[in-house]
């Protein structure tokens, strides 16, 4: 038998080294052995998920190692994620995000969404080419705090402004933080069309939720 | 403003004093060989200077060019500003003693002509490549090639298409002169060149990418920027040359291949068709390495075709020191226990890297371990001091970069060896969703053709070295050269093709790559070097 520690270095590594298999088998070791899922989690997964976002900034792993991590992460998860107490989402902080209209391109903002649910926010990801509307109507419904837009295509940037300009019109503009990311974009843009924020990375992403929402 | 006269054809063109004479001329559609795109490293884009009204002399000329040719006042007008009204005369570009390679033709019947000529035009975003066809021979008899005027519109279709959506009142039409311009300095060059006029000419030919055929003809590219990519038109045009503002006879006809779809355009039917892929008995992969990848798959009669955003890392741009296959360009890199050994374009001091180069300089850091299977550099810590491979890392910060030349300094960074393998995975993974759609594996392909002028100069080792193509096809790669221009010239000497062309292009059928189930597991999985 391993030991709780064993186990929790066993579904961390697991996640830094990519290894989905390893992962759910640790994972289902963990539960036959009696420890409490949110730990599992926690300090296994999100754990090794984390070491994983640090490799990324230190430029040793690549966009493409992160999503294959995230692969063992959520290999894990679904074994773990029944065995969680019940508990409301309404604690979370909830994010909407997407790619705006036009565009298909994907791979960038499934791994922000990655970063911030595994940072522990509460994400409702609208997918690819989003009819702009969907993000206000979305953000009203769900009670969103902030909302995360991502595009890939200098063509389809202008649909960021129009986002911004309907949460206007919508009279949600206070209440929700506007974040913007991908290849074209950059603060400049953010700045001119009146985003809070922008982020160059994944990683960067979570630390500017954090900071527009000012949770520590 | 200022007045330049040409003095061959008498020709008056105006522009702002202090303009960049290359510029100047390029602006007006007259040809000046120009490969390195006036970046003053080619020493191609010589002018006669024939009167006063220029900037002086530089150093960097006086360089690159000869004595005698500075004693006869030839310029390098990528380095002349333009100061007052002035006379110039053209040089006619150095006629390289290599026949350029015409790549693989195949067997045709050719329509009778009773004489006059021909153009074929291939459109690239970045090149424009015409020839002069005399119809009686079927025989090339003068070409000429540039960069896309388009240029200073954006260096990709999307920045060009993003320039229509940002100036709706002018943008298409600014676009459309750019190349049509273009066009007519080449025409002109390759008439002035073989010394037949334009009015001779009864037919032009023009394969391109669908984003470039659309702005050709002047129609509205938007939709092929914005999902779901919708082209205005696919198939195929017929209309007078004059219609469009191209410079020849009153009757020369322009006809335009046809196309799939907004990212499978008529260079790359053109190149299906003259590979005869759809004839194939075998499984056959026909590949276009560019900045987009364009891949048909051709197997039992079926053609299936995706196209992939490589981006331009595989021709040299995005790179740190990356640079143009022009001199100066290193473009063959060997790393052994004695050092480190390139081979550098035009003999010269190495400037920089091409294409090639940074796909040898890849392959050979995977090789010797150097870069590990995951792209990233190995920990200088864990080779040990006595190792070869020591001295050639380096740290900048915290970020591990490798030294190839010290003087002048050419290193190539951890992201430029991302750069490469976001675009290796790119290509990878579009060559791995057809196959699997297809239901083939890769050992099951017969062969491989690569097409595009970029990919003749890559070879074997280096793509399957850095696993652009996998292991599997090692042996089986054959080089058609530049199909598009190809397909063009077969059309223009037949109207047989010309059926067989648009008849072909309703078969292919496309396959959109970000839709395809599972994906980003293909990408990340194609993204894994070998090793």
């Amino acid at each position: 038998m391993s030991s709780k520690e064993e186990l929790l270095k066993r579904l961390s590594d697991g996640v830094v080294d990519m290894e989905e298999d390893d992962v759910a088998e640790a994972a289902r070791e963990y539960l036959d052995a009696g420890y409490p899922a949110f730990d599992g989690i926690m300090e296994g997964l999100v754990d090794g998920m984390n070491r994983a976002s640090e490799l990324y900034e230190a430029e040793e792993y690549f966009v493409t190692d992160v999503l294959l991590c995230s692969d063992a992460m959520y290999a894990g998860l679904d074994i773990l994620r029944p065995y969680l107490p019940e508990t409301s989402s309404e604690e979370k902080v909830t994010g909407v995000i997407g790619v705006v209209e036009g565009d298909t391109h994907d791979i960038g903002k499934n791994l922000v969404k990655i970063m911030l649910e595994t940072a522990g926010f509460n994400m409702i990801d609208l997918g690819r080419d989003v009819p702009l509307a969907k993000f206000v109507e979305t953000a009203k419904e769900e009670n969103a705090d902030f909302v995360c837009l991502s595009t890939l295509m200098t063509t389809t940037m202008g649909g960021m402004e129009t986002v911004i300009k309907l949460l206007d019109e919508a009279g949600l503009r206070d209440k929700v933080k506007v974040m913007i990311g991908g290849g074209p974009i950059s603060q400049k843009y953010a700045d001119r069309i009146g985003a809070d924020g922008y982020s160059q990375n994944a990683v960067e992403a979570v630390k500017l939720a954090k900071r527009l929402l000012n949770i520590a | 403003m200022a007045k330049i006269k040409i003095r061959q054809t008498g020709r008056e063109i105006q522009c702002q004093n202090g303009a960049n004479l290359l510029d100047a001329l390029l602006e007006a559609g007259i040809f000046v060989d120009n490969p390195c795109n006036g970046k003053g490293i080619c020493g191609k884009c010589k002018v006669k200077v024939m009167s006063e009204g220029v900037s002086g002399m530089t150093a960097l000329e006086e360089r690159l060019l000869k004595p005698e040719e500075i004693e006869a006042g030839v310029r390098l007008s990528c380095m002349a500003e333009v100061t007052g009204d002035v006379e110039i005369g053209l040089l006619l570009k150095e006629r390289k003693h290599k026949v350029l390679t015409k790549g693989y033709v195949p067997e045709f019947e050719r329509d009778t002509f009773d004489g006059g000529y021909g153009v074929v035009i291939d459109i690239g975003t970045t090149t424009v490549v015409t020839a002069l066809i005399d119809l009686k021979t079927g025989e090339e008899i003068a070409n000429a090639s540039m960069i896309n005027a388009q240029k200073r519109y954006g260096l990709d279709v999307l920045t060009r298409i993003t320039y229509e959506y940002e100036h709706p009142d002018c943008g298409i039409q600014r676009l459309q002169e750019a190349i049509v311009n273009s066009i007519n300095g080449m025409i002109e060059e390759v008439c002035l060149e073989a010394n037949v006029s334009p009015k001779k000419l009864r037919e032009i030919d023009v394969a391109a990418n669908c984003t470039m055929m659309h702005m050709l003809l002047g129609v509205d590219a938007r939709a092929i920027g914005r999902s779901p990519y919708k082209p205005e038109f696919t198939e195929a045009k017929e209309l007078l040359a004059g219609e469009i503002g191209i410079r020849a006879a009153e009757d020369t006809r322009l006809y335009c291949l046809p196309q799939v779809s907004a990212y499978i355009g008529a260079d790359i039917v053109a190149g299906a068709y003259v590979c005869e892929l759809e004839k194939e008995r075998g499984n056959v992969l026909f590949i276009d390495i560019g900045t987009n990848g364009e891949i048909v798959l051709a197997s039992r009669g079926r053609l299936w075709c995706c196209s992939c955003a490589a981006g331009p890392a595989l021709e040299g741009m995005n790179i740190s020191s990356g640079m143009r296959a022009a001199e100066g360009a290193i473009e063959e890199v060997k790393i052994t226990e004695q050092g480190i050994h390139y081979q550098v374009i035009g003999k010269a001091e190495p400037v920089g890297l091409c294409g090639s180069g940074i796909l040898a300089v890849v392959k050979e850091l995977l090789r010797t371990g150097l870069v590990k299977k995951t792209g990233v550099f190995v920990k200088k810590e864990k080779l040990g001091e006595q190792d070869y491979r020591y001295p050639m890392l380096r740290m900048d910060g915290t970020k591990r970069e490798f030294v190839l030349c010290e003087k002048p300094e050419i290193v190539v960074t951890q992201g430029d060896v991302r750069h490469v393998q976001l675009a290796k995975g790119a290509i990878l993974s579009g060559f791995a969703a057809l196959l699997k759609q297809a239901g083939i594996r890769m050992d099951e392909l017969d062969k491989v053709m690569i097409a595009g002028q970029f990919g003749a100069h890559l070879p074997a080792e280096s793509l399957i070295g850095t696993g652009i193509l996998p292991g599997e096809v090692e042996g089986k790669l054959v080089y058609v050269g530049n199909s598009s221009k190809t397909g063009a010239y077969m059309a223009l000497m037949s109207e047989k093709v010309k059926r067989e062309i648009e008849l072909l292009a309703g078969k292919m059928e496309y396959m959109e790559l970000a839709e395809t189930e599972n994906y980003e597991r293909i990408f990340a999985e194609s993204m894994i070097f070998p090793g």
